[in-house]
């Protein structure tokens, strides 16, 4: 792995390494050191800025805090971006008070799973950047590179009341690449949307996709078989990778001048799931191949992080809590691929039954983004018609912490606890109705939705100026 | 949902005495089921969708999978005898849902190519996908759990713009469910990956200029014995002609809808728009026309430059145009059955409750002719009885009926589900 000087050199003119104050250790050591090589682990940092913002207090609602709590005719307020305190008859001074009677507020909605900008709308070949099928492992690949941030469904997913979302490549390889995580605000580069403080995630696929792919190209995998070979052949080679640069870590701490590994994009990527800096989003269907991804994370000594889809995980519920693994499911899409044929409508609640267990609502779609509140509703009733005593304080976990927790951002967002960001949710009823609608949706304490008010409805470049109607 | 409680238990009584010619009539018509057993719903919140409107504590008697007579509160004649009472005790009956657009029978698994018979390469305008269609497809049952009673199949066929018939199923799972086959005749308009949608429409309106001019000149014709015989082909256009086949044409973009407006007027089409994603853009002609349009109460996104000016309130504001509007289920096939929710969205957008139903079930009728989609006299007794409004994701079907025999909603989600929530020491593949 390690590279020869030339491109020793090359990698050093190429990546815009940070020259670390060298002077202590070289005078420890006989050997003269050049600059240490590190890797910037965050070359595209996020410019978001918080939207304009007041101190606000919402009073009277029906509250669901996100994390199974539900507090009637409370209040809750929201200073410097942040959710101060949740309760009845709050007060503060030079706030605004928004009397929210009959209202609901949650949590703002978080979507584990979507491809808003890579895959936008409208659905043209231009805009096609969701999946870098080109080979079965593209770990390089970063999502965040492929995001037009003009695509119209942020806007219809923010009148959802979606605040945080995690932007996926593709399910066609075995790797896919790295995920990154939003804030749904509008704006004109991928950065002003970046959620800072979010790790990146990394996409992995099982089951069908992989092999129809590549083995209709007669490329490693055709089969399930060849998928497993090629996730252990890639974590073979990062862990040699992470070996590598950590006996340069230590060589170069010891007084040492060795040569740096050889920058390789891919393997980057998978070392960060190794050092469990970056999460694992495994596309991941059938009960017997996530039970396989469970113990090849253990070979090779990471976790297995969230499984996407998992239409059989109420197959082995048990398993997946004790493993601590999130599970992102459809309350009930299925029968697209074989893969998808043995769903069924309690999926989320049976996993989500079992202690420690971290069930997830998710998407995937432009269009259900829009209403995540009616898909983890559509578990909540159909469950609880079939044994379950599932409420709605249960219910919008799946679509908020539990989302949270599985995108790692759990002690920052997903629940309105005091000292969370103020990401809030003003829904004119029940959410779990079918005529719920997000009246007004809070980001850091800004609104940056309101349905009464245009001044608060974003639009995007590509939909501005388009033609009208004759009338 | 808004009661709309009509006081009518006078023009009922007199009904009630109309009501046994036209039982005698449907006896007379239907000999093959006449060992049906004879059912009264009693205390329902009848939504009739009809000129009755809502009737409280209504009964519904059925009799040889009719529908026989509808008593508003109170009116029920104790002289009736049914084989079996079923008390709603309030609980809402609609007619049951018709869904459209979707291929429903036939298709199992999305990805299986050998379980797809929905289009064919060579599929043309006579193209009948009702002899591939299976009623005993897993989707039918889960189907079912969204009250829907039936469906009409829009096959996808092949390269060329007729892309075949629809036809009429119902979904009691039964060897006999289509009720009709080749039924309307599907075109489909719009933006072309490759080509210009110019040929599409020309395509169509040659078709039709030529097949007129063939009638005319076999009308013509001194010995009509010398009439050459129309070909297979060409039976479907001439049937658009006569009017006796509805064409169901998908477009999106205004122009495309406006230029299928003119062929309808200069060929006095019966002509039903599908999708019609821009169609805000072009109502007032829509209403002027007099074309119903079947599209989805939630594709609000601008997916193409033909669907730019779509919204969540489309359907409200089509509807308070005038339009005629069927709701189709978004999506291909596995989840029709949310076809309730999406008319749920489209009332939390601005459509009325009773307009949202009429949009699933008696305007589908109307515009199919189908003897069902309505609570009254004569009609097909497919039934659902909600366990609250009908459109609230928290109501289930508690008991639906088709042709008045009783349909299950069990499907084979529900075995699964039982398989793996009930406790055993065996592997499960032993809990059947």
């Amino acid at each position: 792995m390690l590279a020869n000087r030339t491109e020793q050199k090359m990698a050093i003119k190429v990546l815009s390494i940070s020259v670390l104050s060298v002077a202590l250790s070289a005078c420890l050591s006989e050997e003269k050191q050049d600059a240490k090589v590190t890797i910037n682990k965050n070359p595209y940092p996020s410019s978001y800025q918080v939207l304009p913002k007041q101190n606000t207090l919402l009073t009277n609602a029906t509250i669901l805090t996100g994390t199974g709590e539900r507090l009637d005719n409370s209040d809750i307020l929201l200073v410097d971006g942040k959710v101060q305190q949740v309760g009845t008859d709050l007060s503060a001074q030079d706030v605004t008070v928004i009397d929210m009677q009959g209202k609901w507020i949650t949590p703002g909605i978080i979507d584990v799973h979507s491809h808003l900008g890579v895959y936008p709308s409208p659905q043209v070949d231009s805009h096609s950047d969701g999946n870098e099928m080109t080979a079965p492992n593209t770990s390089e690949v970063w999502a965040e590179h492929s995001i037009w941030p003009q695509d119209p469904g942020f806007q219809t997913a923010r009148a959802g009341g979606v605040t945080s979302l995690q932007i996926l490549p593709g399910s066609a390889n075995l790797f896919g690449g790295r995920g990154v995580t939003l804030r749904n605000v509008p704006s004109h580069t991928m950065q002003g949307m970046k959620f800072a403080e979010a790790p990146y995630g990394l996409k992995m696929a099982c089951g069908e996709n992989p092999k129809r792919v590549y083995g209709s190209r007669k490329v490693l995998p055709s089969t399930r078989m060849g998928n497993v070979a090629g996730y252990r052949s890639a974590w073979i080679a990062a862990t040699e990778y992470k070996r590598a640069w950590e006996k340069y870590e230590s060589d170069y701490n010891a007084g040492k001048n060795p040569e740096a590994p050889k920058r390789d994009l891919e393997l980057d990527t998978l070392m960060g799931v190794l050092d469990g800096e970056i999460l694992i989003h495994n596309h991941c269907y059938k009960a017997e191949e996530m039970a396989v991804m469970i113990d090849l994370s253990k070979e090779f000594n990471y976790h297995a992080g969230t499984f996407h889809h998992g239409v059989e995980a109420y197959k082995i519920a048990d398993l997946l809590a004790e493993n601590g693994n999130c599970v992102a499911m459809w309350p009930d899409w299925w029968g697209f691929k074989m893969e998808a044929y043995d769903m069924v409508e309690e999926n989320v609640a049976i996993v989500d039954a079992v202690k420690n267990s971290c069930a997830v609502v998710h998407s995937d779609s432009a269009t259900t983004i829009q209403r995540l509140n009616h898909e983890a509703a559509k578990v909540l009733y159909r469950a609880n018609e079939n044994g379950f005593e599932l409420k709605e304080e249960d219910a919008i976990k799946w679509i908020t912490h539990n989302a949270a927790k599985s995108l790692g951002i759990s002690d920052k967002v997903g629940s309105l606890a005091s000292g969370k960001k103020a990401d809030v949710v003003v829904w004119n009823t029940n959410p779990f109705s079918i005529y719920a609608k997000a009246e007004q949706v809070f980001i850091d304490g800004a609104k940056v939705y309101d349905r009464f008010d245009e001044k608060y409805q974003a639009k995007s470049d590509f939909l501005l100026g388009q033609a009208q109607g004759n009338k | 949902m808004k009661k709309n409680n009509v006081l009518i238990s006078k023009s009922l009584v007199s009904m009630s005495k109309c009501i046994s010619v036209a039982g005698l009539i449907a006896t007379t018509a239907l000999a093959s089921v006449a060992q049906a057993e004879s059912l009264l719903i009693t205390n329902a919140e009848v939504h009739t969708v009809s000129s009755q409107g809502i009737l409280s504590n209504a009964s519904v008697f059925i009799e040889e999978g009719k529908i026989s007579a509808v008593y508003a509160s109170g009116e029920t004649p104790e002289s009736i005898t049914p084989d079996s009472t079923v008390d709603a005790a309030g609980r809402i009956l609609t007619p049951g849902f018709i869904a459209s657009n979707n291929i429903l029978g036939l298709v199992e698994v999305g990805a299986v190519s050998q379980s797809r018979d929905a289009s064919d390469k060579k599929a043309d305008i006579t193209f009948d996908a009702s002899l591939a269609f299976n009623p005993k497809s897993t989707l039918i049952p889960y189907t079912r759990k969204g009250g829907i009673t039936s469906n009409v199949v829009t096959p996808h066929g092949g390269e060329g713009i007729f892309k075949g018939q629809t036809f009429i199923v119902d979904l009691s799972g039964e060897f006999n469910s289509v009720i009709r086959a080749n039924d309307a005749v599907i075109v489909e308009l719009g933006s072309k990956r490759k080509g210009s949608r110019a040929m599409a429409l020309q395509k169509l309106t040659n078709t039709l200029a030529d097949a007129k001019k063939a009638i005319e000149k076999s009308e013509k014709a001194k010995d009509k014995s010398k009439n050459k015989e129309p070909k297979r082909k060409e039976l479907p256009v001439h049937a658009l002609l006569k009017g006796e086949k509805l064409l169901l044409a998908y477009a999106d973009r205004a122009t495309d809808i406006l230029a299928l407006l003119k062929l309808k007027k200069q060929y006095q089409l019966n002509l039903v728009l599908v999708g019609a994603r821009d169609a805000i853009l072009v109502k007032e002609d829509i209403v002027a026309a007099n074309v119903p349009v079947m599209t989805s109460a939630i594709d609000n996104l601008p997916n193409s430059f033909d669907s730019l000016h779509g919204s969540l309130t489309m359907i409200a504001e089509l509807e308070k145009a005038g339009v005629n509007v069927i709701l189709t289920p978004s999506g291909e096939s596995h989840n029709i059955n949310q076809l309730r929710y999406d008319a749920g969205v489209a009332i939390a957008n601005g459509l009325s409750q009773t307009s949202a139903l009429a949009a699933v079930t008696a305007n589908v009728a109307d515009t199919f002719k189908l003897n069902s989609g309505r609570i009254s006299v004569g009609k097909k007794a497919d039934l659902v009885l909600w366990s609250n409004d009908p459109f609230e994701i928290s109501t289930k079907v508690d008991a639906m009926w088709i042709n008045g025999q009783k349909v299950s909603t069990q499907s084979r989600q529900d075995a699964l589900r039982d398989r793996y929530t009930t406790q055993s020491d065996m592997p499960r593949a032993y809990t059947k």
